[in-house]
């Protein structure tokens, strides 16, 4: 019998598995999920990964598991070396060009995508907490990588409201991939095409979520989904409180995670008589 | 005046109203929350917020109605969702909004630090940023050509950052999360250093060097209820308190029983 899996446990090993040793890998804000992902290919097939954060300021090999109350101890406690933040993006980012999986508000045809504001600029009818630094690093990486926890046709639009990140351009061919909860997908002839469904997800799930008519790979594959293995690492060893989750719910039921997170957290804390969880 | 310790009401004086008061710390980590909640007390207003990456500190300031114009890169709360009194205010076109990335408020504030008026990078071309910022220009590379952006230098009118440790002088331990503190401290005109304690003589090296500091405050436990590694980690239940009061009408009362303490 195959394992059962959660949307976030999908996207984290597609995460993963996108990843190779040696790869240098960066944390964005918010984004507890990618980085379930990138401590799931340290866990597995590389060993070597290097992690860096402008969040934590620091680079580092050493990697604990998901916390909500202590985030920055991971990175600050053993670091491979300290950095802030214009280091980290004005060296680190346009010269290395570290992996980084970025999470859409929307994303269009093209493959461009926002988290600006929805609605007209000028008069949005909701404005998003901003981009950070995306627009910085999509107009020149040769790779862009997304992922979008709840596969939406409110987040799969025709065009985009504001472009504050770079899909598609005109005679740069670049490594343009995206995971969902429902599938992978990757840019072809300058429109996003749908490369795998997720098992027990068929073309058509796909499509109806989705705001576009969706290009379709021949033949269309289906995404690996993760090993029983692959499960226990995220479940048991990488993010035991489920703060990855955080990023597949939303409303009423993410604040219940929420406070849900933070009371488990605090009475392991309270069990574990030490201010800070030790370090891998 | 080497000796620059004051109460903190005092260093808040110097911050007049209409100024752009650049906020050290990032996300929910070592924030200057005890001189922001001064900040709130003066009701010091009109003011423009700048930040590497706002959140509760700069979501209370819009809140108490002292903001009048934002320039981040990121305005939220984290794991803890939107930042709900900036994005209620902004949503209803109550905000000005200077849009900023990582890499336009890093060579804006490194082109201060040079003495020049902008730094060049390949930041921003083909996105929208451009129309949504028409003071920013674009410059043709003057050895290959190639179209760059022009981001112009950026210098605050105050700096305030909260550090773990800080002698009179205004020299300053900030514990590994260095965020964008050491260009604030050297760029802004007025900067205000609030630490957890203040001691004759750093008991480490320094983060910041005192020199263009103007004012040395105590604060302990200045940052919370954002974390002061390693001293102290967020308070997570009233980050949650926070958010919960705003989504039920309660910002006000928040606002009042926040004061107080």
């Amino acid at each position: 019998m195959k394992p059962e899996f959660t949307p976030d446990e999908i996207i984290a090993t597609c995460i993963s598995r996108r990843l190779r040793d040696g790869d240098i890998v960066v944390q964005g804000l918010s984004t507890p999920l990618t980085l379930a992902g990138y401590i799931l290919a340290k866990c597995t097939h590389a060993p070597n990964l290097v992690l860096a954060s402008a969040v934590g300021m620091a680079v580092t090999l050493d990697w604990k598991p998901l916390s909500l109350l202590y985030d920055e101890a991971m990175w600050l406690d053993r670091p491979l070396r300290r950095m802030n933040f214009p280091s980290i993006c004005r060296e680190i980012l346009p010269t290395l060009e570290p992996r980084e999986f970025l999470r859409p508000a929307q994303v269009d045809r093209r493959g461009h995508f926002n988290n600006v504001c929805i609605g007209d600029w000028h008069r949005p009818t909701l404005r998003l907490p901003g981009c950070g630094g995306i627009a910085d690093i999509t107009p020149i990486y040769r790779r862009v990588e997304l992922y979008v926890p709840r596969h939406d046709p409110r987040v799969f639009v025709e065009s985009v409201d504001f472009v504050s990140g770079v899909g598609y351009v005109p005679d740069r061919p670049r490594d343009w991939f995206l995971v969902s909860d429902l599938a992978t997908f990757d840019l072809h002839e300058g429109r996003v095409r749908l490369l795998t469904v997720h098992p027990g997800v068929s073309l058509d799930d796909v499509q109806a979520r989705t705001g576009f008519p969706l290009q379709v790979a021949r033949p269309l594959g289906e995404t690996e989904p993760p090993t029983a293995e692959e499960l226990r690492l995220l479940r048991e060893e990488i993010d035991p409180l489920g703060i990855r989750k955080l990023e597949t719910v939303g409303g009423a039921a993410r604040m219940q995670l929420l406070r849900d997170i933070i009371h488990r957290e605090r009475q392991s804390q309270r069990r574990d008589s030490r201010p800070y969880p030790t370090t891998q | 005046m080497t000796d620059k310790t004051c109460a903190l009401a005092q260093a808040v004086a110097a911050i007049a109203p209409g100024s752009t008061v650049a906020i050290g710390g990032l996300m929910l980590h070592r924030r200057p929350m005890a001189a922001v909640r001064e900040l709130v007390r003066a009701r010091v207003g009109d003011l423009t917020v700048l930040g590497a990456t706002l959140g509760l500190e700069a979501d209370i300031l819009v809140g108490a109605g002292l903001v009048q114009r934002v320039r981040t890169c990121y305005f939220g709360l984290e794991a803890f969702g939107l930042a709900p009194m900036f994005t209620r205010a902004a949503s209803a076109g109550a905000l000005e909004i200077v849009e900023e990335t990582e890499t336009s408020v890093a060579c804006g504030l490194r082109a201060t630090l040079a003495r020049v008026g902008f730094i060049a990078s390949p930041a921003w071309i083909g996105t929208d940023f451009l129309r949504v910022r028409p003071d920013v220009r674009t410059i043709a590379d003057p050895y290959s050509g190639e179209v760059c952006v022009a981001f112009p230098a950026i210098v605050p009118d105050v700096a305030l950052i909260h550090a773990l440790e800080a002698d009179p002088l205004g020299n300053a331990i900030l514990g590994g999360n260095l965020a964008v503190d050491w260009e604030l401290s050297l760029t802004a005109r007025t900067v205000i250093v609030t630490a957890e304690r203040v001691v004759p003589r750093l008991s480490a090296e320094a983060d910041l060097l005192g020199q263009r500091v103007t004012h040395v405050v105590a604060a302990p436990h200045g940052a919370a209820p954002t974390s002061c590694h390693p001293l102290y980690p967020m308070d997570a239940q009233a980050i949650l308190a926070y958010v919960e009061a705003c989504q039920s009408d309660g910002f006000q009362s928040y606002l009042r029983a926040w004061l107080e303490t």
